[in-house]
């Protein structure tokens, strides 16, 4: 048992729950990009706690964080490019209003 | 055990604020501050990776997160029809679901987090001056490719971002 993984393993598990709970409650686009974002979060802190207490001289778990920062960068500008585009044409970035995305 | 009590402490604690401030984010009815809650909940994931001796990640992590929420804030304020949340608005919908999803979602995590065998622990870290020329020669190395693929893919993120974001000519013109 190491106490120092399980606890940061514990958090990433609530920041996902947490996220879960946001991305399927919110009806607001921005706080779901924002519930999606505290879920890459979460797995940020796992990639780490692996890296750290159990494969520390292996620098690709590293270079993966690099690639989940850059997923997260990505889904902000697609996220917030769709929603001045909607903002724009509907003068709303509510989902419950979008219903004519749902393929 | 592999660190002193006062990391362990000090991760616990960071790892409590993170999740803290994640669920403020989506208790509170003012945009301004659920970005500022996600500003301080993802600072703490900062905190938490310089804990874990993970120095370059920690400090990439705090200053990315920075500006991405401030930009976010921004954002809130600019579509929101009540940014400050003084109308009290209901902005949920399906919340027994998404209950219900993200509490097995934390459940089923745990459940592997503790009944998993995870090994002996490493004791032994690189310093930070050698992780980070580890990591360097690991992007300029063997994941060359990789994280090429990403910043190309950032790129191409941001010009799609832009193109469906900007007016077509004909409305500008109206």
């Amino acid at each position: 048992m190491i106490p120092e993984l399980i606890i940061a393993l514990t958090v990433g598990a609530a920041m996902f729950g947490t996220g879960l709970y946001g991305a399927l409650s919110q009806t607001n686009l921005v706080m779901i990009i924002m519930g999606v974002e505290l879920i890459l979060a979460a797995a940020l802190v796992n990639i780490v706690a692996f890296w750290r207490y159990l494969h520390p001289d292996e620098p690709a778990a590293q270079m993966f964080v690099l690639i989940v920062m850059a997923v997260m960068a990505v889904e902000m500008a697609v996220g917030f490019g769709i929603a001045i585009a909607r903002f724009r044409t509907r003068g709303s970035v509510e989902m419950e209003e979008a219903r004519e995305l749902k393929g | 055990m592999t660190g002193s009590f006062a990391q362990v402490f000090f991760l616990a604690f960071f790892g409590a604020a993170a999740v803290w401030f994640g669920v403020v984010v989506f208790r509170t009815h003012s945009m301004v501050r659920s970005a500022i809650a996600l500003l301080f909940s993802q600072t703490a994931v900062g905190v938490m990776f310089l804990l874990m001796q993970a120095e370059f990640l920690g400090v990439l992590q705090i200053m990315m997160m920075a500006t991405e929420m401030s930009v976010m804030a921004i954002f809130m304020v600019m579509f929101m029809m009540d940014p400050g949340g003084l109308g009290a608005m209901e902005m949920t919908h399906q919340k027994r679901l998404s209950l219900w999803a993200g509490g097995l979602g934390l459940v089923g995590a745990l459940a592997v987090i503790l009944l998993s065998d995870w090994g002996p622990a490493a004791l032994a870290i690189p310093a930070a001056a050698e992780q980070t020329a580890e990591l360097g020669r690991e992007l300029l190395g063997r994941s060359m490719f990789i994280f090429q693929s990403a910043g190309l893919t950032i790129l191409t993120a941001m010009v799609a971002a832009t193109m469906v974001a900007i007016a077509p000519e004909k409305e500008r013109k109206s």
